[in-house]
This record gives C-alpha cells, sequence and structure tokens, in this order.
C-alpha cells in the first residue's frame, strides 16, 4: 500500500491567520528539521505572518479568508505540495528535535500506514490545566513510550496541530469540506478504509491553546460542535454530573500542581481558573453539539472563530461509542445518522415509485409541468449552467418548471431557497421556477427531470409522475475510481429513464453500452458575449484553461505540453485560467484566475490558440473559444470527435504532450491552416444556441412522455 | 331497449361518451396545469420578496412564536395605547 522509506520527502503545510507570534520559531524549528518544502497558507493575516514566512523561504499561497475552511485549506496545501509525505502543523505548534526523523521512522512501522501523529507538550507557560490534560492525554496512548501502530478499532483520535500523511493515503480519502474537526473525520476515515496509524512520542510539538477563560470556554463551542459534526457525537451536561466531574478535575489539576511544587499562593489562584475552567467547558462543549438548537447569531457568539455554522441535526456520526479518545468527559454514545445512500438504499428495497397512468395526447399538449432535480451547486458550475440555460428557455416556450435541489448531506443546508434562486438568477440564467430544497413538499409534474447520477435515486422515489428523464451532460462512472460511487452511477443509465444527453458519443454510451433510449442534444453558446470581439489578435498567445481540481480535465498532461511548446518556443505567450490559484509550472505564464464570461470573450479574440482538454465528455469552453475566432486544441479518443468531427474546426490530439504541443505549434505557424480552423470553428458554433438546445430538450422530453403512451400496458 | 337491439348505435354513444370523457380529462389537464403554473409564479414571487429573510436565516412565524416575542408584542401593545392618547392629547392642544 505504501512505499515510503525512511528517506521520503517531505513537505509541510502550515495554514497561517495572523499567527506571528510563534510562527518564527516554528520555521526555524523547521529549518533544524529539514523537510524538503515548506508551504504556508496565509488566510488574511493583519500581522508580520507572510513577511516571517517570506523570509524563512517557505512557499507562501494566500487565501481570502472568506475561502478558508479546516478541511478545504488543507486538501489545497496538499494538492500544492510534491512531498510523499505530507506534514501538517498548526500555526503555533513547533516542533522538538527530532520531530521530521520521528515521523519518516513512523511511516517505516507497518505496510499501509496512511497517517502519523505525535504528542503536543506544554510550553513552560501553558496553565496547568491544559500541560496536566496534555501530558495525561498522549500517555494513555503509549504506556511504554514507543511507537504504537494504530489499526481499525483503535482510537480514532488524529490531530491536525501536528500530523504528518503518506501521499497516497491522502489522495484517497481527503479531508472532508467540514468547519471543524476534519481530522477526527479522516482519523476515522483512514482506518475503515484499510488503512494504519502511527502515534510517536517522538514526532513532538510545544503546543498549548493558552486563552483567556472566555475564549477557552469559545473554542470548546467550536471544537464540539465540529465533533458533533464530523462524528457525531453529542455532549451530556446534568447539574449533579457536572459537579461531580468539575470537582474530580479540578481536584486533578491540584494533585498536579502539587507534584510539581506550585507555590500555595499559586496553587490557590489556578484552583480558582481550574473550577472556572471546567464548569465552562462542561456547558460550552455541550451548547456545541447542540448548535443547531440555538439561533445563528448566538452561535456566532458562543464561536471563537465567529462562525453559526450549525451540524444537521442528525449529525454525521461514523464511530462506535467511546472511540473517541479525545473526550474525557463522558462521552455518549453516536447517534446513528441517515447515511449519504439512503435514497439508493430505498430504490434498492423498494424499487421505483410507481408512474401515474398515462393519458392519451400528453406528450402533444402545449404546455407540460417540468421538474428538474438537481444536486447543490456553487457560482461558475459549468453542468448547472447547462441546466439553467435549458430551464430558462423552456419556461419562455410556456411549459411551468419546478427546481428541486437535493441536498441529502446539506452540504448547503445554509442556503435557505430564496438566497439559491436568486443566486441561479444572478449568475446562471434569469429563471421563473421557484426553488424548492426539500423533497418532502413534492406536488408532481408531467416529467421529472434528473440531472447527476445522485438525482436519479430520489427521482426514481417521487410519486405523481408521468415519465422520467435524465438530463446526461458527462458519463459520471469515469469520475470515479473502482467503487461503489462508481457502480452506482453505472446503474442510473440501466434504470429506464429517458436519456437526454450532451453529446452523440454519451447517446451512444447511453443505448449501446447500457441498453437504454436518448436523444441528444446540442449544447449553446451565448453569443452575445462570445464573438468576435473588435481587438487586435496577438501573433503568439496561447490560453489554456487550467482547471486542476477537476481530474478529467488532464491538466498535467497539458502543463507537460506546454512546457514542451516553451522548449521549442520560449517567445509565446502563455495565458492560464479558470483556476483561482497559480499552479507550479517549468514555464512562466500569466495566471487569469477565475475570469467572468465577458474578460474570457476578450481574452479569447486576442489570444492565437486556445487549449482545452476532456478525458470525458466535451465541454462549452471549446465552444466559446470558437465562436470568438480562437482555434483550440481538444483531446482526441472520447466525444470531441462526435461533436466536431475528426477533421472539423477543433485541433485534435493524441493523449501525448509531444503531439499536443506539435498541434499548438501548428495552429501558431500555419496562417492559412489557423484561419481555416477560426472559420469552421465561427460556422460550426452559428447555429449552437440555447434556444436550439432547449428545443432539442423539449423533443426528447415529449418522446418520454410518447414512450410512456405507446407502452405495452403491463410495463406501465 | 335500443343497446339491446341497435350495436352499432351501441358502438357510437360508448365512443362518444369515450370522446366526451377525453375532453373533459384535457380540460381537466389544463385546469390542472394553469393552477399549477399560478401556484409556482406565487411561490417564485415569494421567494423574490423573502430573499432577506432567507439571507439572514429569519423565519419570522417561528420567531413569533417565541414567549419572549409574545411579551415583546405585549409591551409594544402595552406602550402604544399611551403613545396614541398622548399624541391625540398633543394634537388636540395643538388645534
Amino acid at each position: 500500500m505504501t512505499t515510503n522509506t525512511p528517506r521520503s520527502r517531505v513537505s509541510v503545510v502550515i495554514p497561517v491567520k495572523d499567527g506571528e507570534r510563534y510562527l518564527g520559531e516554528l520555521l526555524r524549528a523547521l529549518e533544524r528539521e529539514g523537510p524538503e518544502e515548506v508551504i504556508v497558507i496565509d488566510s488574511g493575516s493583519r500581522d508580520r505572518s507572510l513577511e516571517i514566512a517570506r523570509a524563512a523561504g517557505a512557499v507562501v499561497l494566500e487565501v481570502e479568508p472568506s475561502e478558508f475552511g479546516h478541511g478545504r485549506t488543507r486538501n489545497l496545501g496538499a494538492e500544492r505540495s510534491s512531498g510523499e509525505l505530507i506534514a501538517f502543523l498548526t500555526q503555533d505548534a513547533t516542533p522538538c528535535p527530532g520531530w521530521l526523523d520521528a515521523y519518516r521512522e513512523a511511516f517505516t512501522l507497518d505496510e499501509h500506514v496512511g497517517a502519523a501523529y505525535g504528542p503536543h507538550l506544554p510550553r513552560p507557560d501553558t496553565s496547568p490545566m491544559i500541560a496536566r490534560e496534555l501530558t495525561e492525554f498522549f500517555a494513555t496512548f503509549t504506556p511504554d513510550g514507543r511507537p504504537v501502530v494504530q489499526r481499525l478499532g483503535d482510537p480514532t483520535f488524529h490531530a491536525n496541530v501536528n500530523a504528518c500523511y503518506a501521499r497516497a493515503c491522502w489522495e484517497e480519502l481527503r479531508f472532508r469540506d467540514l468547519e471543524y474537526s476534519e481530522d477526527q473525520a479522516f482519523g476515522a476515515d483512514l482506518l475503515k478504509a484499510g488503512w494504519t496509524k502511527v502515534y510517536h512520542p517522538g514526532a513532538a510539538v510545544l503546543h498549548a491553546h493558552d486563552y483567556g477563560p472566555l475564549e477557552f470556554m469559545k473554542r470548546y463551542f467550536d471544537e464540539y460542535r465540529g465533533l458533533r459534526s464530523s462524528i457525531g457525537h453529542v455532549e451530556t451536561i446534568g447539574v449533579r454530573s457536572t459537579v461531580r466531574d468539575v470537582r474530580a478535575l479540578v481536584g486533578h489539576d491540584i494533585r498536579w500542581m502539587g507534584e510539581r511544587d506550585y507555590p500555595t499562593r499559586e496553587r490557590m489562584r489556578w484552583a480558582a481558573r481550574s473550577a472556572t475552567h471546567h464548569s465552562g467547558r462542561k456547558l460550552f462543549s455541550a451548547l456545541g453539539s447542540r448548535a443547531e438548537t440555538l439561533p445563528p447569531g448566538l452561535r456566532r457568539r458562543l464561536s471563537f472563530e465567529g462562525s453559526d455554522y450549525a451540524p444537521s441535526s442528525n449529525g454525521h456520526a461514523h464511530d462506535a461509542p467511546g472511540e473517541v479518545h479525545r473526550l474525557p468527559l463522558s462521552p455518549q454514545p453516536a447517534r446513528i445518522p441517515a447515511h449519504e445512500y439512503e435514497p439508493i438504499a430505498r430504490v434498492l428495497a423498494d424499487g421505483p415509485a410507481p408512474l401515474s397512468d398515462p393519458i392519451p395526447g400528453m406528450a402533444d399538449r402545449e404546455r407540460l409541468h417540468l421538474a428538474f432535480v438537481i444536486p447543490p451547486f456553487s457560482e461558475g458550475s459549468g453542468g448547472h449552467n447547462i441546466i439553467f440555460q435549458l430551464i430558462a428557455r423552456l419556461e419562455r416556450a410556456g411549459h411551468t418548471c419546478s427546481i428541486w435541489v437535493d441536498d441529502p448531506l446539506s452540504h448547503r443546508a445554509h442556503e435557505w431557497p430564496a438566497v439559491v434562486r436568486a443566486g441561479v438568477r444572478e449568475h446562471f440564467a434569469d429563471v421563473r421556477a421557484p426553488v424548492y430544497k426539500d423533497l418532502q413538499h413534492w406536488y408532481g409534474a408531467d416529467v421529472v427531470v434528473a440531472t447527476g447520477w445522485q438525482t436519479v435515486y430520489p427521482a426514481l422515489s417521487l410519486e405523481n409522475v408521468r415519465a422520467r428523464a435524465y438530463l446526461v451532460n458527462d458519463h459520471e462512472p469515469d469520475f470515479y475510481p473502482t467503487s461503489v460511487e462508481a457502480t452506482w452511477a453505472a446503474e442510473t443509465y440501466r434504470l429506464g429513464l429517458y436519456g437526454i444527453c450532451g453529446s452523440p458519443w454519451l447517446q451512444q454510451l447511453y443505448v449501446e453500452r447500457y441498453g437504454g433510449a436518448a436523444e441528444v442534444f446540442d449544447y449553446g453558446v451565448d453569443h452575445d458575449i462570445y464573438h468576435r470581439h473588435a481587438v487586435e489578435r496577438s501573433a503568439g498567445t496561447v490560453v489554456y484553461y487550467s482547471r486542476s481540481t477537476t481530474p478529467r480535465r488532464a491538466v498535467a498532461l497539458g502543463v507537460m505540453a506546454l512546457h514542451e511548446l516553451h522548449r521549442r518556443r520560449a517567445d509565446v505567450r502563455i495565458v492560464m485560467f479558470g483556476e483561482r490559484y497559480p499552479l507550479p509550472t517549468p514555464f512562466p505564464y500569466d495566471h487569469i484566475g477565475v475570469a467572468s464570461p465577458e474578460q474570457l470573450a476578450l481574452l479569447f479574440s486576442e489570444a492565437t490558440v486556445g487549449l482545452s482538454l476532456s478525458m470525458t465528455n466535451y465541454s462549452l469552453i471549446p465552444q466559446e473559444m470558437l465562436a470568438c475566432g480562437l482555434p483550440c486544441v481538444d483531446l482526441q479518443g472520447a466525444s470531441a470527435e462526435s461533436v466536431f468531427g475528426s477533421d472539423g474546426p477543433v485541433e485534435l490530439s493524441r493523449f501525448d504532450p509531444a503531439e499536443l504541443a506539435g498541434h499548438i505549434q501548428r495552429l501558431l505557424e500555419d496562417a492559412a491552416l489557423w484561419e481555416r480552423r477560426s472559420e469552421a470553428g465561427v460556422e460550426f458554433v452559428r447555429g449552437r444556441t440555447w434556444d436550439h438546445a432547449a428545443e432539442q430538450v423539449e423533443h426528447a422530453l415529449r418522446s418520454a412522455l410518447r414512450e410512456r403512451e405507446t407502452a405495452p400496458r403491463e410495463s406501465l | 331497449m335500443s343497446r339491446a337491439t341497435d350495436p352499432q348505435g351501441t358502438e357510437e354513444l360508448l365512443q362518444q361518451e369515450v370522446e366526451r370523457l377525453r375532453a373533459r380529462l384535457a380540460a381537466l389537464e389544463d385546469e390542472l396545469l394553469e393552477v399549477q403554473a399560478q401556484a409556482n409564479d406565487a411561490v417564485a414571487e415569494w421567494q423574490d420578496r423573502a430573499y432577506w429573510l432567507d439571507r439572514w436565516h429569519l423565519d419570522l412565524n417561528a420567531l413569533m412564536e417565541r414567549p419572549v416575542a409574545g411579551r415583546v408584542r405585549a409591551l409594544l401593545r402595552a406602550v402604544r395605547t399611551p403613545l396614541r392618547m398622548m399624541r391625540i392629547a398633543i394634537r388636540a392642544i395643538r388645534s
């Protein structure tokens, strides 16, 4: 499973915000330990953190404070790192001598080690409550002081204050996008996935969260709110049990101070503080694990991070009771939540809901009621843009539409329906349809349209429906390695929904591989935005859609091709867009980031050649480039030929960086070829409008209804 | 009587009944669609109006059902009466 050795390359990732107090000390300690790479991710520091990090030679990434997420930001750091081992530290955790060697050793103790972690030692000025707790807590992992390999059934505790991961393990599991406790969730996920983790006492850091009493309480609120979200833990509270627990803990603290010869006066002072600390902890941890019952304003005030996030009321339990090693105060059995794939389980157990009886002539009625079940989304989602453009046009054609957001894990529960609808209208298309976020309100439709594999199963459970259709924008099993998800995604094509496919390639798969009935629609182009703008076209500019967070975009291949191009033609300007953060490349380029459609239209009108790669279905980008008169290069062998033809407006290349570079170079240097492709491209997209796409989709929806009308009675 | 004696007439009558029912069904379907369209428009319009409530996660009904809200409403009512009387008195004095 792992090939890590005592010589494995180590990257260290440190998320930072206003961390100047310990950051210099931490980076000096890392210089002593000698990892191959140090990455600091700053999320809006207003102190000297950035200056300190740059002076220490760390790679500095900056993210907007609003973009920060404990899991999300650490995933970003891991993506940007190159080591076989990826260590994470918090900005106030200073590695002790031998830290890095201990981690390297940890990954050789078992062939399945996915992660390792070490103890947090108190700093000299740490309060006795925290010092005692840290020392006693970490001592429980290794009574004999030797490294311990932990397997399924052992404590799931894991903390990104001081942890290290095998790249293969992180790539397989990645941190969940949680507000808090992404590390605890990873610890549980890792053991379940068959990896092991190592507690190595030598991989120690100096670390203590010493705050004022109120700050401590607020941190506990955040921490237990996160535990509720990640592992489903709910902290119990009662008057008697709280008095009993607090008295016991204060007694421990007093004994601890006695053993360390604290002066009597100090002991008395800390005893009073200890009572406040433990009482407040009990109260705030109980409140944190019930955060969803508090109003958002109060949640924000009780939170150290000022966040009003609330875990869903059913939590996300992943562990058996008592597995959470971090909870010294009477852990409660975790509640078992409704699991992620409940709609699938329902369909597998009960079968699809029966369809309403067909009515003669229903396929030819002028107006239809169409309901679209969509996955949650964020601004800039290409697949959702297609859905909303189609809905807006179907509405203009007189049909009544409704939009149903299926969000079983409540990933976007904070967005209430009116806000979702306003977002659709602002960022995608001017739809009239209402938006519902709860299928409990379902009131029927002529055709229900599933729009992604996860939405097929809830769509199958809906009643009072005459036909079901499936808007297929990509071959989604390809998004996964061999897995349950890949199998269930493939299964959706066999469930009898009428396919409306985004390319002839997809239609062929739907019909021939999966045995379904399907029609094709052509993606539209917004010609008001994407056309040849009156700007001078450069003689040597290549524009590349480098969306590295989408694996099917083959960005590693694209970067290799551009590297080769740069080697051959160093004078060519390379511009990359589509990814918020710049990618490390062996050639210089201009980073545009995530640009607006208007900015992209200008860029495409100025550039010489476009590069947009897709290993699955083609996307809107090549069409938008063509509409601006920009010839582009894509990969052959998948869907592109089915749309553009083998010698159409798009230059198609084999999966080879040198050949890709050759195609780009040909377009840069062969004026006649460039002219031919450019003209062919403009001609190709001329008839590709969203109105036309909506007409095709409408035809397919009527076919879905007609199929029901003509189907043999027993199959209805 | 004629049913028993005139099978062709019966068939015609049945056919007419089927046609009538089909027409009625189509009319009801159209009516249903119109109701759904109007309901959709109404919900969409209210979602437009409720934007800031949803944005701030304010469920006014739930908020107003809380005991504290009841006490605040009672307090406002109690304050409103003397204020109204005072306003009337001031107006009377000024006139």
